[in-house]
C-alpha cells in the first residue's frame, strides 16, 4: 500500500514538473506586452523597456525558467509582476476562498448523489424515473444561471444571504457559512446530476454481482447487502466521480467566483492571465496540480480503506 | 469508532486552514461603502492611476490641489499658488499645521521628497512630474517648482498623482505598496483589510478638513463583473458603483439613482497620416470622408443606447480645449464622403486593415457596412483582450476604434498631438500643430491660453486627425442612503463626492 501511494506521489512529482514547463514555455511566449499593460497607455516606449530589463524579462528564455525553477523548488514562487503582494501571499489569501467552496459543495454533492443514486437504484420504477429526470434538468441548468437566479431570489428579493463576496471563517463562521450557501449551492445543484447517476450505475451494478446474490441465498437483510456489502463495492467508482467533479469544480469555480464577486483562485486566474502577469499564472498551476495531485492520493486512500480488494491488488 | 476519528481528523484538517484572511465589514449608515471594477494594484506613491484606481489611494494620500466636481481648480495642502510670467515656475505656499498618520510633519520638504519620488519612479503618471527640473525650498511651508519648459498641466497633476502626498518615511520602501501612510481624511485599517477583497478606510482623526469626509468609514470592494455589481448595489452591500449603459434601465427600475457625465470620446484614429501603410490616409479629403461616413447618431441612439453626445472633436467638457462649435464640423453624408473620396483620386475607394477589439465588437459590423458604403474595404485581425494597447500602440495599425479618457487638455495633447505622443500610433509629425500647441503652452495660463488651446484642437478636427463618434457617457449607480456627485475629468467620482442622503 506504502508503495502504491508512494509510486503516485512519484507521478505526481512528474506531473507537476512537466506541467509546469509546458506552462512556462507557452505563456512567456505572450510577455512582450506585460510591461506595457503594467505601465498602462501613456508610458513611453523608454519606459517599457526599462521595465522589461527591471522584471527581467530581456533574459533568454531558458534563464528565466530556470531562474523561476531555483526558486520554485525553495518555495519562494517571487513576486507578482502586476499586484503589490507576492504570489505565495495572493494564493494564501484565494486557496482557502476556492477550496472551502469547492470541499463542501462536493461533500454535500457526495450525500446528496448517493442519497439520489442509491434510492434510484433500490427502488427503480417512479422513483427512479423520477430521480432521472430531476437530475437531467439539473444538469440542463447552468451553474451561473442558477447562480443569478439565487441571488436574485435570496439576495435581492427576500434579503437573506449577500448577493457577493466572502469572509473568512477566522473572522465570522456565521458570516462565512452565509457568504458560501448560495455559491455552494449553484455548484451542488448543477453537479448533482451526474453524480448521482454515476452512483446509480454503480450500486446497480454492484447489486447484480454473485456475492450479493448469495448473501442474499444466505438470509442476510437487505439492508446489511446493501450497506455493508454492495456500497463498499460501488464506492471506488462513487470516489472516481466525486474526484474528477472536485477537479471539474476547481477548474470551473472562476465562474461562480465571478457571479458571487469571490476572490478566489479563479478571480486570480482571469486577472494573471488578461494582464499576463506570469508568476500569479504559474503560481495558480503549481497549486492546482499539487491539489489534483492530493485529492487522487485521498482517493486512492479511501478506495484502499473501504474496500479491501483494492489493498490487494 | 475508527470512522468518527477519522471524520473529525478531516474536520480538523479543514477547519484549521490558515487565517490569511480578516474581516469584511459590512455597510452601516456611518459607512461608505463603494465597489470598483479594478482591483486596487499598487499603494507605492510612484505608481497611483487616476481613473477608477484613484478611489483607493485618494482616502489615505491627500493632494496638494483638487479638482471640483466641476473640473476647477481648487486649493487643498497648497492653499496658494502662482505662476511666473513665462510660466516655468510655479510658487506653492503650503498649509500648516498638518502631520502624516505616522507623525511625520508635511512641509515643504515633504512635498519634495514627494515630487522627486515621482518624477524618477517608473510608475505609469512618472510624466506628471516629469516637467519638474528642480524643486526649490524657500520656507517650511513655501516651495517653488522650476519647470524644463512650461506645462498647462501642471496643476491638474497636482490635483491628483502628481499632488498625492505620502509620508517622506515611507517612499520607497517594500512596504508601502501593501501600506500606504498619509495624511489624509481616512487611514486605510490593515487589520481589517484583504487584499483583492475588501479594502477598509477608518476617519483619520487628525484631519484638517473633516467636514468634506462626512463618513466614518469607507469601503472598496472590487467587484468587477456588472451583474455581481448591480446585485450588490440592489442588495444594499454597496452604495455606489459604477454602471454601464445596459443596467440603467434595471437601476432605475429598482429605483436606484443613475448618474451621467460624458468623460471618455468613441472614434475612430486615423492615425496613418503620412501614408505610409495605406497611402489613401494621407490625404485629407480622404480623412474627412470617413468622417462623413458614420451615422453616428444612429449608432448612438441603437448601439450606446443614447448614452452620450454626437462629437467631432477629441475633448469633452469642461476641458479648456473643448470648443462647442467644432461639433457638427461633419455631418453624415454617404454621397459627399463618396465625392470626396473621387476627388482625392480614390473613385473605388480602397482597403485598409483594422483591429478586431472584442470590447467594441458591436461596432465592428457597423464600421464593416457603413465605410463599404463608401467604398473602404475593412479586413479585421482580431486582437486578444491582454494585447489590445500594445496593439495599437505598436503602430501597425493605419486607423482604429477606440475609446479614449479624457483628463486634462495638456494632458490629452501629450497623449495624441505630438509626433512623439503614445495615441499618435504612426509617428506622424505635423509641424503646423506642434507650433500652435508651443503657442498654447507658452500663453500664461487663462483665457488666451484656452483659447490657443482650441485653435489646436480646431487644427485637428478640420484636418482630420480622428473621427470622433461620439462623447460616451460614465454612468454611476448609487443607492438611497448616498448623494453622489460625478467628476469631470474622471470615470469615478472622487471619495469627497459622496455624502449621506440625510
Amino acid at each position: 500500500m506504502i508503495r502504491y501511494l508512494l509510486k503516485r506521489v512519484a507521478s505526481g512529482i512528474a506531473l507537476l514538473c512537466l506541467v509546469s514547463t509546458v506552462t512556462f514555455m507557452m505563456v512567456f511566449g505572450a510577455t512582450g506586452n506585460v510591461a506595457r499593460n503594467i505601465l498602462g497607455e501613456n508610458a513611453t516606449a523608454d519606459q517599457v523597456t526599462a521595465l522589461n530589463s527591471r522584471l527581467g524579462l530581456d533574459r533568454p528564455l531558458m534563464v528565466q525558467f530556470g531562474d523561476w525553477v531555483s526558486h520554485a523548488v525553495r518555495g519562494d514562487l517571487g513576486p507578482s509582476w502586476t499586484m503589490s503582494e507576492s504570489v505565495a501571499s495572493a494564493l494564501a489569501s484565494r486557496l482557502p476562498v476556492t477550496l472551502s467552496m469547492v470541499t463542501i459543495a462536493v461533500a454535500l454533492m457526495a450525500l446528496l448523489a448517493a442519497m439520489l443514486g442509491i434510492a434510484a437504484a433500490v427502488r427503480g420504477g417512479w422513483a427512479d424515473r423520477a430521480i432521472q429526470i430531476v437530475s437531467v434538468a439539473g444538469f440542463a441548468m447552468p451553474n451561473f444561471w442558477l447562480g443569478l437566479l439565487l441571488v436574485l431570489t435570496f439576495s435581492v428579493e427576500l434579503g437573506l444571504l449577500p448577493a457577493t463576496g466572502y469572509v473568512s471563517f477566522s473572522a465570522s463562521p456565521s458570516a462565512w457559512a452565509a457568504s458560501l450557501v448560495l455559491p455552494v449551492t449553484s455548484l451542488v445543484l448543477s453537479g448533482i446530476a451526474s453524480a448521482s447517476q454515476q452512483i446509480r450505475g454503480a450500486v446497480i451494478d454492484a447489486l447484480k454481482q454473485d456475492y450479493v446474490r448469495t448473501l442474499r441465498a444466505r438470509g442476510v437483510s437487505p439492508r446489511s447487502v446493501l450497506y455493508r456489502h454492495a456500497l463498499r463495492n460501488a464506492m471506488p467508482a462513487a470516489l472516481t466521480v466525486l474526484s474528477v467533479q472536485f477537479i471539474a469544480l476547481l477548474g470551473g469555480a472562476a465562474v461562480i467566483e465571478r457571479v458571487f464577486a469571490i476572490p478566489g483562485m479563479g478571480s486570480l486566474t482571469v486577472s494573471a492571465a488578461l494582464i499576463g502577469d506570469v508568476p500569479v499564472l504559474m503560481g495558480v498551476v503549481v497549486t492546482l496540480i499539487i491539489v489534483v495531485v492530493l485529492v487522487n492520493i485521498l482517493v486512492d486512500f479511501l478506495n484502499a480503506w473501504a474496500n479491501p480488494k483494492v489493498r490487494m491488488s | 469508532m475508527r470512522n468518527r476519528l477519522i471524520l473529525s481528523a478531516l474536520t480538523a484538517a479543514f477547519l484549521s486552514v490558515p487565517p490569511v484572511a480578516q474581516a469584511e465589514v459590512g455597510n452601516t449608515p456611518e459607512t461608505l461603502a463603494i465597489a470598483g471594477i479594478l482591483d486596487n494594484d499598487t499603494f507605492d506613491r510612484a505608481g497611483l492611476s487616476i481613473g477608477h484606481r484613484a478611489q483607493y489611494w485618494m482616502p489615505v494620500f491627500d493632494t496638494l490641489l483638487y479638482t471640483a466636481p466641476d473640473g476647477k481648480t481648487m486649493p487643498n495642502l497648497a492653499t496658494e499658488w502662482r505662476f511666473n510670467g513665462d510660466g516655468t515656475e510655479l510658487t506653492l505656499k503650503l498649509r500648516e499645521g498638518v502631520k502624516f498618520s505616522d507623525g511625520t510633519p508635511f512641509n515643504a520638504e515633504a512635498v519634495k521628497a514627494n515630487l522627486e519620488y515621482l518624477r524618477d519612479g517608473v510608475g505609469q503618471n512618472t510624466w506628471m512630474a516629469g516637467a519638474i527640473k528642480n524643486v526649490e525650498i524657500v520656507g517650511p511651508a513655501e516651495l517653488k517648482l522650476h519647470l524644463k519648459e512650461p506645462d498647462p498641466g501642471m496643476l491638474f497633476n497636482l490635483a491628483t498623482v502628481g499632488g498625492a502626498m505620502a509620508s517622506p518615511a515611507t517612499l520607497g520602501k517594500a512596504d508601502s505598496k501593501m501600506l500606504p501612510i498619509g495624511s489624509g481624511p481616512y487611514i486605510y485599517d490593515t487589520a481589517r483589510s484583504v487584499t483583492g477583497r475588501q479594502y477598509v478606510y477608518k476617519r483619520n482623526p487628525d484631519y484638517w478638513n473633516a467636514g468634506a469626509f462626512p463618513f466614518e468609514t469607507m469601503t472598496i470592494t472590487p467587484i468587477n463583473d456588472l451583474s455581481a455589481r448591480m446585485n450588490a448595489l440592489k442588495s444594499g452591500q454597496v452604495d455606489a458603483a459604477a454602471g454601464e449603459g445596459q443596467v440603467v434601465t434595471e437601476a432605475e427600475a429598482s429605483k436606484l439613482t443613475v448618474s451621467r457625465l460624458p468623460v471618455d470620446w468613441l472614434g475612430l484614429f486615423l492615425s496613418d497620416r503620412d501614408g505610409k501603410m495605406v497611402k489613401a490616409l494621407s490625404d485629407v479629403r480622404v480623412r474627412r470622408a470617413l468622417n462623413m461616413a458614420f451615422d453616428e447618431k444612429a449608432i448612438l441612439k441603437f448601439v450606446a443606447r443614447g448614452y452620450g453626445e454626437v462629437t467631432d472633436q477629441p475633448f469633452v467638457p469642461p476641458s479648456e480645449a473643448f470648443d462647442p462649435s467644432l461639433d457638427g464640423t461633419y455631418q453624415y453624408d454617404p454621397k459627399a464622403a463618396r465625392a470626396l473620396l473621387a476627388e482625392a483620386g480614390y473613385p473605388n475607394g480602397f482597403s485598409v486593415t483594422m483591429p478586431d477589439i472584442g470590447t467594441l465588437a458591436p461596432y465592428t459590423p457597423i464600421i464593416t457596412q457603413q465605410l463599404k458604403d463608401i467604398g473602404v474595404t475593412v479586413s479585421w485581425v482580431k486582437v486578444p483582450p491582454n494585447v489590445t494597447v500594445a496593439e495599437l500602440l505598436s503602430g501597425k495599425y493605419p486607423m482604429f476604434l477606440f475609446r479614449l479618457g479624457s483628463q486634462s487638455p495638456w494632458a490629452d495633447f501629450n497623449k495624441f498631438a505630438f509626433a512623439n505622443s503614445p495615441w499618435n500610433t504612426s509617428k506622424a509629425k505635423d509641424e503646423k500643430l506642434e507650433a500652435l500647441l508651443k503657442t498654447a503652452q507658452y500663453t500664461p495660463p487663462g483665457k488666451e491660453q484656452n483659447a490657443a488651446m482650441q485653435a489646436a484642437n480646431r487644427y485637428m478636427v478640420e484636418n482630420a486627425f480622428f473621427a470622433p463618434w461620439f462623447r460616451i457617457d460614465s454612468i454611476y449607480i448609487s443607492n438611497a442612503q448616498v448623494k453622489v456627485q460625478m467628476q469631470a475629468q474622471n470615470i469615478v467620482p472622487w471619495p469627497r463626492n459622496y455624502a449621506p442622503a440625510k
